[in-house]
């Protein structure tokens, strides 16, 4: 009865928590979302690790060996995964099947749905790169140390990347397309930015380098490198595209799935 | 002339029972409910809205008082549904005034404060499907400041022996249940209720309405669309009768569209062996029965029945009826004229 309500909402963070966990949980439940999120990146990282695993010791790109390159790039590929392709995907099924619209109709504010899914991504983004550090470890790579530069390249990181996604998501129409602009969109970009191999090439160089996937490799490759510290330059270019992907979520995001 | 219709015609004693229980439901939601008494859950003035060149609500008024039910009855492609979206925030409106709970819909401002007041059931079914029923409930009750209890809306629904059940592994009719259980869980003080029933069966719909009653008995202000009749019929206090996206009659089930002044319908078989003319009254043309039409239907139907028995023969297969609901409504939204000459010529 309208009287008996005391206007007790719960607090945001408590909110944004029920949200997380509920996210978490159809996540887990979901077959596919944790095949391509987990078993993707770690068949590539075992694969490479199978490949190079007598090649220990020599230098494969700039004093790195071939597995302490591989597993930050292969870390970098499974936080896409995770966070841009998986939002993606998710966000135009759910707006197709109107889950999105339902949302809408509750008084979960918006911010609270964006940022309980950030939440959520940024959770699997680290079970993912704890996965492929484990594997890695496995083929002789030793663990990284400058833990703190990894958290807040991974947290910058899989943030753009979220944000990007949401982006593709507002700009597909349907949701059967949703996996194929992913794909056609990431898989040039992940070749040219050195995730499954080193880029020498300058030119190359120079236009991944203003693309959000070297700069996170490169991040990445820093921050689970010797020397310490963050390459700002990256951490730029990654925010600037973070950046933009929020600005096109915010102006084109649509929660219904027929347009007015 | 209401006193004597009843005992005859079924068709007709039912509908009078349901307004009786009505009534008495109004008053005892009223009394319960908090606020000025006179009070609308929901106001349109003047309502616009256009798809293009397409003009889907061509100014449209109506206004729901707390605590009724309220139906927007009409065919497909009526403007039922853009309505009901624009009252429900998800459409913007081309002209008029709209107030929900005493909010503008339209301003996201005052979203989450309206939205935790109302509560949406949709036309189709949407629901995440790797979640279980109890779970689906629980996360929407987190989202509202005085939800009901989880386990009390899955009784209430009938999904009790599927709480553990994952959505996805649920039947078209547990999913619209579970739908239904959403648009409750917040305890709205308004409930949206787009094509509820539609694709139930009898059974389930029956279930349905009995829901929807009981949330009327508890205060709840409830706005339907529909396009069966039985279901204006059986729930709603008013009907708003829409076509070709603007309300052609409007009043309570029993008196839209003047239901309740309209002549009387007195029809029967001509006893073997007598005409037309030998009947004490003037009767129409005969399709097998005979039809008389009155405006007396006590006197009229004393003059027959006295006519029979003093001659010794019965009125076989008597009906007394008036238009029904159905009539009504096919009179008013225009599909009356689409039935073929023959048929109508008959009647």
């Amino acid at each position: 009865m309208s009287i008996a309500i005391p206007q007790s909402r719960r607090g945001d963070p408590a909110l944004l928590w029920h949200q997380v966990r509920y996210e978490q949980l159809s996540f887990w439940r979901n077959p596919q979302s944790a095949f391509f999120t987990f078993v993707f990146p770690v068949v590539i990282i075992v694969i490479f690790g199978a490949l190079f695993r007598g090649s220990n010791g020599s230098s494969y790109f700039y004093g790195l060996t071939a597995l302490q390159y591989y597993v930050p790039t292969i870390a970098a590929l499974s936080v896409l995964g995770a966070c841009y392709s998986q939002l993606a995907i998710v966000l135009a099924m759910r707006r197709e099947a109107g889950i999105l619209k339902r949302v809408r109709a509750t008084p979960l504010p918006a911010w609270a749905y964006f940022l309980a899914l950030l939440a959520h991504c940024v959770m699997v983004s680290v079970v993912d790169v704890a996965l492929i550090v484990g594997i890695g470890s496995l083929f002789g790579v030793p663990f990284p140390t400058h833990w703190a530069s990894i958290a807040v390249a991974l947290v910058l990181g899989a943030a753009s990347f979220c944000t990007l996604g949401v982006a593709v998501a507002s700009l597909i129409r349907n949701a059967e397309a949703a996996p194929a602009v992913v794909q056609l969109v990431l898989f040039p970009l992940l070749f040219i930015s050195g995730t499954y191999t080193p880029i020498h090439s300058a030119v190359l160089n120079r236009v991944s380098g203003a693309l959000p996937v070297r700069a996170f490799n490169q991040d990445l490759l820093g921050a689970f490198g010797r020397q310490a510290g963050l390459d700002w330059k990256n951490l730029g270019v990654l925010l600037a595209w973070g950046a933009v992907g929020a600005l096109i979520a915010i102006r084109r995001f649509r929660w219904n799935p027929r347009p007015e | 002339m209401h006193t004597n219709k009843t005992t005859i015609d079924l068709a007709l004693e039912v509908p009078m029972r349901t307004q009786v229980t009505t009534a008495a439901d109004i008053t005892g939601g009223a009394a319960t409910r908090a606020g000025p008494p006179c009070s609308s859950a929901v106001v349109v003035a003047g309502l616009r809205k256009s798809y293009g060149a397409v003009q889907a609500v061509h100014g449209i008024s109506f206004t729901v008082s707390r605590g009724e039910i309220f139906a927007l009855l009409g065919p497909n492609g009526a403007g039922k549904t853009t309505t009901l979206e624009i009252l429900e925030g998800f459409r913007a409106r081309d002209a008029g005034r709209v107030e929900v709970l005493g909010f503008d819909p339209g301003d996201r401002a005052a979203g989450r404060a309206l939205r935790e007041r109302i509560g949406l059931v949709l036309q189709d079914i949407a629901v995440e499907p790797y979640l279980t029923v109890r779970e689906t409930l629980a996360r929407n009750a987190g989202y509202y400041p005085a939800p009901r209890d989880v386990g009390e809306v899955i009784d209430l629904v009938g999904l009790a022996g599927q709480r553990q059940q994952k959505v996805r592994s649920l039947s078209g009719g547990q999913k619209r249940r579970l739908d239904l259980a959403l648009g409750l869980i917040g305890r709205p003080d308004l409930l949206f209720l787009d094509e509820p029933t539609t694709g139930f069966d009898p059974s389930a719909r029956r279930d349905a309405w009995q829901i929807v009653r009981s949330l009327r008995g508890e205060g709840t202000t409830i706005l339907l669309t529909t396009h069966y009749m039985e279901e204006a019929q059986a729930l709603a206090d008013r009907v708003a009768l829409i076509s070709g996206g603007q309300i052609v009659a409007e009043g309570t089930p029993s008196a839209i569209g003047g239901r309740d002044t309209a002549r009387a319908r007195i029809r029967f078989a001509l006893p073997e062996g007598c005409a037309a003319a030998d009947l004490p009254v003037d009767a129409g043309p005969s399709d097998g029965l005979v039809t008389v039409e009155t405006a007396e239907p006590t006197r009229t139907l004393h003059q027959l029945t006295g006519w029979a028995l003093q001659h010794g023969t019965r009125l076989e297969q008597l009906t007394v009826d008036r238009p029904s609901l159905e009539d009504i409504y096919l009179r008013l939204t225009g599909h009356d004229a689409l039935q073929p000459v023959a048929e109508r010529s008959t009647r």
